[in-house]
């Protein structure tokens, strides 16, 4: 009268067996596929580590919450390619620690902001979007114009971020300081040497309209241009890169 | 130990006592049965469809053949073709000949305002009245002339952006060491006298011949602008950044870069041909 399960059930050992492969399973779920990343990241030129500026950008990002309502994640639907361009290629979250994919439009999606709006737009709408978007929900943050950019935290994040797989040099780490507070001055004639040691589409300018002083005002807007718009799609293979 | 049946609900117990208090071994309904099994059968039957298990090298990429990207690649061309099959004309023409048919206004406008809408209100506004530091697309003043092919280049290269071929467009910061203060303060005043506004006539006449020897290069013989040089007219009353005495000052100060943004890789030429167009219409429509 008795049932498989309840013969199983009566041996304890057994069922302790049962109850670890059935356990492992997610696990194997979730880790497998990270042994074959190197078959979703996809073969791109132009992504690069993020220079100095954008991470601190980056981390302001983070802090003040903007993935709770902006995504970074073009999906491959058409209606998103319509609107906000070529759907996000896991080659362009690569150096994302963590991704900034989000899972909630209250505003648009940003994965591909870089480019779209100049950087007067940015700073006047970040201080008051209301000023340009009638309607718009989103808090204003002005203050990032007040508030001088600290550079101490970023010699620190770039060494963790190369611990968790970016590669940065060892060079690009002594001088992550100076190359955030570079990248904001045109004048500092260091475009060259920025470019030389991140790539060629590192962008160099005043991001803030305020030439004389580095604020975070100018890493959000220098991370938010940059975004999407580093790897060159011209020379981007859809076909052997089909998933 | 043994299973009883329990009168009351018609069901056999577990078997278990504890106490006293006995359980029954209701079994599951059979609906819940048949639907776990045959989601079960339809996940092995999508293994094989799709694409699902990843392997040492590769992954399993189903028989369906079946790839979101492709999916979407196929989506956005058959909605390109059916705008285009909606919009024939903005295919087969060029700029000058769309800008000549009249009638593509009436038809089209309402459909390009979303595409407007999209890409260009957050700067020059809803109403295409643009706001201080992002001009107003209504009026007939222009900066690198009104002629339709001349603002679809704007639109695809953009001005003073991160393109190679953009188009570059600068006032410099004559207060970094270009003019004296007393010098640049006269220009001030003339600027405000061709602009039409009130001013100081003695600096002015002052400040029309500091004027003559370092501005006219770009907005040429009495302030008129020059559309070879992106440079506005200072003798009407349209101004991007504002024409009180203050901020002509701070302009002349420290110079102004307008960025537009230039959208070739971002929309399709047939689109920029409709935005194109779409500010063309405002700027005939509106006041002059």
């Amino acid at each position: 009268m008795s049932t498989p399960h309840q013969k199983l059930e009566r041996n304890g050992m057994g069922f302790a067996l049962m109850i670890l492969f059935v356990a492992s399973l997610g696990g194997l779920f979730e880790i497998a596929p990270l042994f074959t990343i190197e078959n979703t990241v996809e073969e791109v030129e132009g992504m690069r580590p993020y220079t100095p500026l954008e991470v601190a950008g980056r981390d302001i990002y983070v802090r003040e919450g903007c993935y709770a309502c902006h995504s970074q994640m073009i999906r491959t639907l058409r209606s998103d390619v319509d609107r906000y361009g070529h759907y996000s290629l896991a080659a362009e979250s690569m150096y994302d620690h963590p991704h900034q994919w989000g899972s909630k439009r209250t505003g648009p999606d940003l994965a591909r902001v870089g480019g779209k709006y100049s950087d007067t737009w940015h700073v006047a709408h970040l201080q008051n979007p209301r000023d340009f978007v009638e309607g718009s929900v989103m808090p204003g943050y002005s203050f990032l114009s007040e508030t001088p950019l600290n550079t101490h935290p970023l010699e620190g994040s770039l060494i963790a971020l190369r611990r968790v797989g970016v590669p940065y040099t060892d060079a690009q780490i002594d001088t992550a300081m100076v190359d955030a507070l570079r990248q904001a001055d045109p004048f500092a004639n260091y475009e060259g040497d920025l470019q030389d040691s991140y790539g060629p589409n590192v962008q160099v300018r005043d991001f803030d309209g305020q030439p004389d002083r580095v604020t975070e005002m100018d890493a959000l807007v220098a991370y938010l241009q940059m975004l999407g718009t580093l790897v060159d799609f011209d020379s981007f293979d859809a076909e052997a890169n089909n998933r | 130990m043994k299973s009883e049946l329990d009168e009351a609900s018609g069901q056999h117990t577990t078997g278990h006592e504890w106490d006293g208090v006995k359980e029954l071994n209701t079994p599951v309904p059979l609906a819940f049965r048949v639907s776990l099994w045959l989601t079960i059968a339809v996940a092995v039957i999508m293994w094989v469809l799709y694409p699902s298990w990843p392997g040492v090298a590769d992954y399993l990429k189903g028989t369906a053949g079946y790839s979101s990207r492709d999916r979407v690649a196929e989506a956005v061309a058959d909605r390109q073709a059916l705008r285009l099959q909606q919009m024939p004309e903005f295919a087969a023409l060029d700029i000058y000949d769309l800008a000549e048919d009249p009638t593509l206004e009436a038809r089209y406008a309402p459909a390009i305002s979303v595409l407007y809408r999209d890409n260009c209100a957050a700067c020059h506004g809803r109403d295409l009245k643009g706001q201080t530091n992002f001009p107003n697309l209504t009026d007939d003043h222009w900066l690198w002339s009104g002629d339709p092919g001349e603002i679809e280049y704007t639109l695809q290269v953009g001005i003073n952006h991160t393109s190679d071929d953009t188009r570059w467009a600068q006032m410099p910061a004559f207060g970094d060491g270009m003019l004296e203060t007393e010098d640049l303060l006269s220009v001030v005043e003339y600027v405000l006298q061709i602009s039409g506004s009130e001013h100081d006539a003695a600096r002015a006449s002052v400040g029309a011949d500091v004027f003559e020897n370092n501005c006219v290069g770009c907005h040429n013989d009495g302030g008129i602008g020059g559309y070879e040089n992106g440079a506005p007219s200072l003798v009407d009353d349209a101004w991007i950044y504002g024409g009180s005495r203050s901020t002509l000052r701070e302009t002349l100060q420290y110079g102004r870069a307008g960025v537009m943004p230039g959208w070739q890789g971002r929309l399709t030429d047939e689109e920029i041909k409709k935005l194109a167009l779409y500010v063309l219409w405002a700027g005939q429509d509106g006041p002059n």
